[in-house]
């Protein structure tokens, strides 16, 4: 439950050491290199040093690097194998890594053969389609019988063209033909828009008829370059486009061929980022022109194994403990069960330095409330289960790997709830039995039946919404504490501590224990701690008057408390919601009779709990994070840490195992 | 089955709290648009945004909750409604009121925080925690009027 020490390191070294230095460093994997930017405009350093860096070929590898995922993605569309149902990354030993590398050309030959391959079949494909486009032209003049290179003869002109449909067609036949009698027009073809018209006429009159034609809207149409009758050509390009697809299948089944690739160029793929991030690294760096210089954080754990490295490679360096104050990268360390829950802390956000863990005080409480806003059985076995199935079929790493397991732990706390409620998919399982094999199941509550006895469920709630309010107000005074000031911790803290538990003795003592002294110990105490945080909550303001006013004001917090264990009613509410849902779905379900009754239970009591499970998970979830971040970490949490992102391995494929 | 005015006052309630449905439809009409708009940009995104779309739903079912506390109450779901004074029928209307409009008007408002919620997990899809959260603090008073009509509904006496 703490935040890692780090150490900030200083390492001098020589050039002709570099590159083998960055590749353990690597292989390490705990340091974190940090940018030396302003050092290049501090005097003290500019005169000595230069930045490092080798953009070039970092440009050129992420060029690599973007190729190959194309080539990468492509193969993916062409894999018909059966893909896993959570991509994982493949456990490959540094020995497999390093003879895999060997092949690198041949891979990389293969690379350039998808990607040959790909542009050839989007040449393929931008041919066929202006193929089609231009089928698509020559479709209305089909039945045109003349030769479209044949635009005139030695006496007459050939004008084809189209006319708008909203033209009177026959006005301009009437007309054209008063004109001239020395012309034949015919209409090709016609569609919802156009009229397709062939006119030929004498090359002498043709001025005059393009005139006249002009009034109709016409648009005279040529074809150039073409041969031969619309049909004739048609077919002509019907020829190529089945030569175009036949060519296409022919590429297809190439890149088919080399999806047995895939896996090596995957492999080639990481290679790739490990050398782009090795040469990006270098402008974290300065450089002399003999010597380097890095400036980073180590985890003060892991000090012994990088002294090692550095000492095997004569290096000088030094390692120093963050100043005070001073800002380092966050890391988090936990135990097993509290681990997954750091990526609901990394949610809300990293603790800042000064600031503390919350995440293993804070796991049992998320368990528990997931649990009770969900509090169902069979909802937790569902949870439970298929988290455990997941995470042992697969190796899922990172936050939603992380996040299963979370669920998997509330699915575990739901169970238990559900058994203290007595609710297996609420009254699903009793109702069902009873409705479709006549048999009473002896199921009941173990503690208490929410939907009968609201009130009990709700004072628990607020008394739990009250412990967890108190640990996080304990964790600010375990802060202030820790960091020497005993006196906030009772000032700030423990006078609230009083305030809030001495107002709920002196009402409600009387029922606690009847008839005892609580009430009158509760008065007094509440009119002792009211006292103390007059004189003291104003401690910070200058002036008697000030120090007062500001006294009194803060007594007023007192309904932010109120507030904040009011919230926790959602712990009754939601799990009323889940329960009465599942009882109305018992309710429809059990409408029927017979075997068309027995079907429709069956219907509605598989697709309603899988409604009301999905909509309550995500209600549970949502509302226990809630109750986290803003009733728990109000109390004390600070965030705004960087997270401790160490130079490693970054890979998207493989897992590279070190052997040790 | 004799008409009283006790009987219809408390189906009014439960018609009245039930339509807390209104806002639901209202508001996760508004994560929707949302939604769609960042799926034109990336697919992928589906999944994410139909989550934060989903949130404002619950006030319709909180909603339907009530109704049906009621019409148990009352008898309706059994087929024989029991007599109701119109005093007693008041009272579940009275009761119904927060689970009704709380419900209605905090559904369209978690809408709008959660389309905006949608926008954020265009931009940085890793943060859809903290725009459920906000949904979430909406949804707050939503789940109070509920348990306050739950409350009052289960304390009447038939």
């Amino acid at each position: 439950m703490t935040i890692v020490n780090m150490n900030k390191i200083n390492i001098v070294g020589l050039d002709s050491i570099k590159t083998e230095l960055i590749k353990r460093i690597m292989d390490l994997g705990v340091v974190e290199i940090s940018s030396q930017d302003f050092k290049l405009t501090d005097p003290e350093w500019n005169s000595y040093v230069k930045k490092d860096g080798n953009e070039n070929e970092v440009f050129n590898l992420d060029v690599k690097i973007s190729q190959v995922s194309e080539v990468l993605n492509s193969l993916e569309k062409y894999d018909t194998s059966k893909r896993p149902l959570f991509n994982t990354r493949k456990p490959v030993s540094s020995a497999e890594f390093i003879k895999a590398l060997e092949k690198n050309d041949s891979v990389s030959e293969n690379v350039n053969r998808v990607l040959g391959l790909n542009k050839s079949l989007s040449e393929l494909c931008s041919e066929g389609n202006k193929i089609e486009a231009a089928i698509l032209s020559l479709k209305p003049w089909i039945k045109y019988p003349i030769p479209l290179d044949m635009t005139e003869t030695k006496y007459t002109s050939v004008i084809i063209g189209a006319v708008p449909s909203i033209a009177d067609i026959n006005e301009l036949k009437s007309k054209l033909f008063r004109t001239t009698e020395r012309c034949y027009m015919d209409v090709v073809d016609s569609d919802k828009d156009q009229y397709y018209c062939s006119f030929i006429c004498l090359t002498e009159e043709k001025e005059d008829i393009l005139e006249l034609l002009k009034q109709y809207g016409f648009s005279p149409v040529t074809f150039k370059d073409l041969r031969g009758t619309a049909e004739e050509n048609i077919m002509l390009y019907e020829n190529s486009l089945k030569e175009i697809s036949a060519k296409k299948e022919t590429v297809d089944k190439d890149i088919t061929e080399l999806v047995s690739f895939k896996e090596e160029i995957q492999l080639y793929h990481d290679h790739l980022v490990i050398e782009r991030d090795k040469n990006k690294v270098l402008s974290s760096m300065l450089k002399t022109d003999t010597t380097f210089y890095i400036e980073g954080w180590v985890p003060e754990a892991c000090k012994d194994s990088v002294q090692k490295v550095l000492d095997q490679y004569q290096c000088w360096y030094d390692f120093k403990k963050p100043e005070e104050g001073e800002n380092f990268p966050v890391l988090l360390k936990n135990s097993a069960f509290a681990e997954p829950f750091e990526s609901i802390t990394e949610l809300y956000s990293l603790p800042a330095t000064s600031n503390i863990d919350p995440t293993a005080v804070m796991a049992p409480f998320y368990v528990l409330f997931f649990g009770m806003m969900l509090g169902d059985v069979g909802y937790g076995v569902m949870f439970a289960l298929g988290c455990y199935i997941i995470l042992k079929k697969f190796d899922i790493e990172g936050t939603f790997g992380r996040m299963l397991k979370v669920f998997f732990w509330g699915g575990i706390s739901t169970i238990f709830w559900g058994v203290m409620y007595g609710s297996w998919f609420g009254d699903g399982l009793v109702v069902g039995a009873r409705h479709l094999f006549n048999i009473n199941l002896p199921i009941t509550y173990v503690w208490v039946d929410p939907l009968k006895e609201p009130m009990v469920v709700l004072i628990v709630s607020f008394v739990m919404g009250l412990v967890h309010l108190f640990v996080g107000m304990g964790m600010s005074a375990y802060m202030s504490i820790r960091d020497g000031h005993l006196a906030d911790a009772l000032m700030d803290v423990g006078l609230w501590y009083l305030f809030i538990l001495g107002p709920i003795f002196w009402l409600a003592g009387d029922m606690i224990i009847p008839g005892s002294v609580l009430p009158v110990i509760g008065k007094w105490v509440t009119i002792a701690s009211a006292i103390g945080l007059v004189l003291t909550q104003g401690r910070a303001k200058v002036g008697i008057i000030n120090k007062l006013i500001s006294g009194v004001l803060a007594l007023y917090g007192i309904t932010g408390y109120l507030g904040d264990v009011l919230s926790y009613s959602r712990l009754l509410a939601l799990g009323l919601a889940t329960g009465v849902i599942s009882s109305v779905l018992s309710l429809i379900g059990s409408m029927g009779s017979g075997i068309a009754g027995a079907i429709l239970y069956v219907l509605v009591f598989v697709f309603g709990h899988i409604l009301n499970f999905a909509i309550n998970g995500l209600g549970s979830f949502v509302h226990s994070a809630r109750l986290q971040y803003v009733e728990f970490f109000g109390k004390f949490y600070e965030g705004g840490g960087d997270a401790f992102a160490p130079f490693t391995k970054k890979t998207k494929y493989i897992k590279i195992k070190e052997e040790i | 089955m004799e008409f009283t005015m006790g009987g219809f006052l408390a189906i009014l309630g439960a018609a009245n709290a039930s339509m807390a449905g209104i806002g639901s439809a209202w508001g996760v009409a508004i994560a929707g648009m949302a939604a769609g708009g960042v799926i034109a940009e990336d697919p992928k995104k589906f999944g994410p945004t139909l989550m934060l779309q989903a949130l404002p739903g619950t006030q319709g079912i909180y909603g339907l909750l009530i109704a049906f506390i009621i019409m148990n109450k009352i008898g309706v779901l059994g087929g024989s409604i029991a007599p109701l004074t119109t005093a007693q029928g008041l009272m579940f209307l009275a009761a119904s009121l927060p689970a009704g409009i709380t419900g209605t008007i905090s559904a369209v408002w978690q809408g709008k925080v959660a389309a905006t919620g949608v926008q954020l997990v265009g931009k940085r899809p890793e943060e859809i925690a903290k725009a459920m959260v906000y949904a979430a603090m909406v949804e707050t008073y939503a789940v109070l009027a509920l348990l306050a009509s739950f409350l009052m509904v289960n304390g009447i006496q038939v």
